[in-house]
């Protein structure tokens, strides 16, 4: 009954999403705001359609009802019960339900946020935004069945892939693919306003930047939680493999930064505007494969959990947006044209263009790499493999580069600067990071790119915080005491001083991934219980090994004692899972973590007779990469968080009544 | 003012000190001095040759039987002083060329190689070129403003050279008015 249900409201929702496009669109035709109005409460009601929906195949997969096929492909009896609610998103069909469902509450946010700010282009969007959910809808809707019934009901389902059940599949998957689907949100936005002639008039740029945040948000912290997944879980001592789907998600979060950089100069100059459509074409068109690749692209990929010959669709709609919005775009180019101008190569603006080509260049290079296997077969016959070591070679020096820029860029004022100003501006941090140099090259690293690559480090780290010390020195003098200044310095420019700390957030990220990459040691040990090894200047023993069986996996636990140089640092419990009934196994390093170095076991064979091996690692500073989460996050808040304006109340109060207040 | 302030930079350079000694005593570890120097060639090597039976994955990376086993065929090939071309073309040899991790810069392969930094260059280039189109399109709408502003200066100028006259003829006016009053 419930499933049934579910079924007509998901047929009620694509019907519905349907009309609110045509609605939407034809009430600016027509100029019927009855139509426009009726448009947008129809979409409203998606969100409702598609939670029944939603909640009807959860029911069905906590109830186990095996009668539901993709309850019965997606979970089984011997599944912890908590994994049943989210085993809806481990396929495909849930997967593209899921979506839907994130999809049409940000839609229905969004439309609710612009409609009163941006009257002429929120039409236009809404008619945008629900076209993408009817496509969502209407894939699953006849093509994917995630409701449909069995007409023979197995005793037991089959189960996910036993990767999938940990704690991770709570948060990573479903952010990432909100992410993906959230770049739609800012894409409707610019191109409705492009659409309604409004692109010139930069009343789409606040709302515009505002979606574009949180889908950049959304994208870190669900790319930030899939390489801690894998650091942490998948038990490989690494956190990023460049893996096809990896990057095809990276490549989204690449334009992403690079439109909420280069809008920046649309709101603050009035320029850029056509580039502004452009980079955000290119987000959603990267977002779409990126689903394309997720969704049985032709790839193989570590990631391959949900194949399906689904994904052709996804191209198919990629190309009809890409080739929509470019028309578009051609056809309203004469609206685009730059308030402002350039005024100088060497300016903030310059400096934001560089970033963007740079960025975008490092998405183009991860795209090719990530696709060239296609061309290769297609166009030699010879199978090739694009890898960790063409992606570190190719992106590497970009990303260097990219960290360079971050120095420089917000040290150069608007328009103008003199060589002369930037220099002596730039003179503390080329400072620093001579000293930093020096001193690095002293203590042993000789690597040439590893000590390059600190001392940028420490030049942005020096630029951030010689401005912020600046500034509070003169809000200091003005009587501030300095923890006051410091605070009300950063909260009087928000977009300016979050941007800081998501810089000096991506900074951490960057000194743990030099560091890790240039310096990370790991060695196979074959060890007998009772055996005593050492790597750098840890020492570990092997104490021996127990298992403890679950119904559908024997978990096999090896004890370790580990000191660091004379200092006991405790025992570590590294974990290997055999599934039988999946024919896979899946490890659990253990990792003593701190700032400087991470130490890492994780155990490869157990073999009869108590010998097993095991990789260790010592991977220094991989610590400040998760610590740099959460700084990014917060960031990322202060810049996006709407400046308090002052009531205007008080400001309109005559002096004399205020002081009678008083 | 900007002058008077660069003389006072004490604390900002104790934070500069801060964040450089942060990094440094972040750093300290990384000399990783007792590892044997095999050791990081064979991991260098093991990150540039694909598990065969794990897409994508190196042998450094699976925790695959196989991987492992290859890793220690790595190992054990570097001690008896194999170079890596060497130690790569065997296992090409028996894998075929997808084994390894990067393509081979040689053939249609080039064009991967080659394709990126092309494709940075022309980036630039553009750039540089729609930067100047810009400035001299800029610099063009400059006269207009020109132009602009000295058909505004006409305009202001005009009605200057107008205002005294309607004031006088108000002042006729007024004149006559006052006239015909009396």
């Amino acid at each position: 009954m419930i499933v049934e249900a579910g079924q007509i409201a998901l047929a009620l929702a694509f019907a519905v999403s349907l009309y609110a496009a045509f609605a939407s669109i034809l009430g600016v035709v027509r100029r019927s705001s009855e139509m426009l109005v009726s448009g947008r409460f129809g979409l409203y009601s998606v969100p409702a359609l598609l939670l029944v929906a939603t909640g009807a195949l959860i029911y069905a997969f906590v109830t186990s009802d095996f009668s539901v096929r993709y309850v019965a492909e997606n979970s089984s009896l011997s599944m912890p019960r908590a994994y049943t609610w989210v085993a809806f998103y481990a396929g495909n069909a849930g997967s593209m339900l899921y979506l839907a469902v994130i999809f049409s509450i940000m839609v229905v946010f969004a439309i609710a946020a612009i409609r009163k700010n941006l009257p002429y282009t929120a039409p236009y969007a809404t008619g945008i935004a629900a076209l993408v959910l009817a496509f969502l809808l209407g894939v699953m809707l006849f093509l994917a069945h995630p409701l449909a019934r069995l007409e023979t009901v197995p005793m037991d389902g089959q189960g996910i892939n036993p990767l999938l059940v940990h704690f991770g599949m709570f948060i990573h998957p479903p952010l990432q693919m909100a992410g993906l689907v959230s770049v739609a949100i800012p894409f409707a936005i610019a191109i409705g306003a492009m659409v309604a002639g409004k692109g010139g008039s930069d009343e789409w740029v606040d709302q515009g930047r505002l979606w574009g945040m949180i889908s950049w948000l959304i994208l870190t912290v669900g790319l930030m939680l899939g390489s801690w997944w894998a650091y942490t879980i998948l038990g490989w001592g690494g956190y990023w493999a460049w893996d096809p789907v990896e990057n095809s998600a990276l490549m989204p979060w690449l334009a992403m930064t690079a439109f909420v950089h280069s809008i920046m100069v649309q709101k603050r100059r009035g320029m850029f505007r056509m580039w502004n459509m452009m980079i955000i074409i290119v987000a959603f068109t990267m977002a779409q494969l990126g689903m394309f690749i997720n969704r049985g692209g032709p790839v193989p990929s570590v990631h391959s959990f949900a194949q399906s010959s689904m994904g052709w669709l996804f191209l198919a709609f990629m190309a009809v947006t890409l080739i929509a919005s470019t028309a578009l775009f051609i056809w309203k180019s004469n609206t685009l044209r730059s308030r402002g101008r350039l005024e100088s190569m060497l300016s903030r603006e310059s400096a934001f263009l560089a970033q963007n080509v740079l960025f975008l260049t490092v998405a183009f290079a991860t795209l090719w790499g990530t696709i060239f296997p296609i061309f290769s077969e297609a166009a030699s016959d010879t199978v090739v493999t694009v890898g960790r070591p063409f992606f570190d070679r190719v992106n590497g020096p970009m990303l260097l580069v990219i960290v360079m820029l971050m120095g420089v860029g917000p040290v150069l004022p608007w328009r103008r600067a003199t060589p002369r100003n930037a220099l002596r501006t730039l003179r503390y941090p080329l400072g620093v990071a001579a000293v930093a140099g020096v001193v690095l090259a002293v203590l042993g690293v000789r690597q040439p790119v590893a000590l390059i690559a600190f001392m940028t480090c420490a030049a942005v780290v020096t630029v951030i915080l010689h401005e912020w010390g600046r500034g509070t020195r003169a809000r200091h003098r003005r009587g501030e005491p300095y923890h006051l200044a410091f605070v009300r310095l950063l909260s009087a420019n928000r977009p300016r001083y979050g941007g800081y700390v998501v810089h000096l957030a991506i900074i951490m990220l960057s000194a743990g991934a030099i560091a890790s990459s240039f310096y990370s040691v790991k060695r196979d040990f074959v060890m007998a219980p009772g055996d005593t090894k050492s790597l750098g200047e840890y020492t570990f023993t092997y104490k021996g090994s127990s298992q403890a069986a679950f119904p559908d996996r024997i978990e096999e636990y090896a004890q370790f004692e580990v000191y660091k140089g004379d200092r006991y640092l405790g025992t570590m419990e590294p974990m290997r899972a055999d599934y039988p009934s999946f024919r896979i196994a899946s490890t659990q390093g253990a990792i003593h973590s701190a700032p400087i170095e991470d130490f890492y076991i994780v155990p490869s064979e157990f073999a009869d007779g108590g010998q097993a091996v095991f990789r260790v690692l010592i991977n220094p500073m991989v610590w400040w990469m998760w610590a740099s989460g959460p700084v990014m996050v917060l960031g990322t808040l202060l810049a996006l968080s709407p400046r308090r304006r002052p009531e205007p109340a008080e400001v309109r109060l005559p002096a004399g009544a205020q002081a009678a207040g008083v | 003012m900007r002058r008077a302030e660069l003389p006072n930079l004490k604390p900002i350079k104790t934070l500069a000190l801060a964040a450089l000694l942060l990094l440094v005593s972040a750093c300290t570890a990384l000399g990783g001095g007792d590892v044997p120097n095999v050791e990081l060639r064979a991991q260098r090597l093991n990150e540039t040759i694909m598990c065969p039976v794990c897409p994508g994955e190196s042998i450094d990376q699976s925790a695959n039987p196989l991987a492992g086993q290859m890793r220690a065929i790595v190992y054990e090939k570097l001690n008896e002083g194999w170079t890596d071309g060497q130690i790569k073309d065997f296992f090409v040899e028996r894998y075929g060329e997808s084994v390894l991790l990067e393509p081979p810069a040689e053939g249609f392969s080039l064009a991967a190689w080659v394709v990126p930094p092309v494709a940075f260059a022309l980036a630039v280039a553009s750039l540089l070129l729609t930067l100047r189109w810009m400035r001299m399109s800029a610099s063009n709408r400059d006269d207009n403003t020109e132009e602009e502003s000295g058909r505004d200066a006409y305009v202001t100028r005009l009605e200057e050279t107008l205002r005294p006259t309607s004031a006088l003829d108000a002042d006729a006016k007024d004149g006559r008015e006052a006239s015909g009053d009396s």
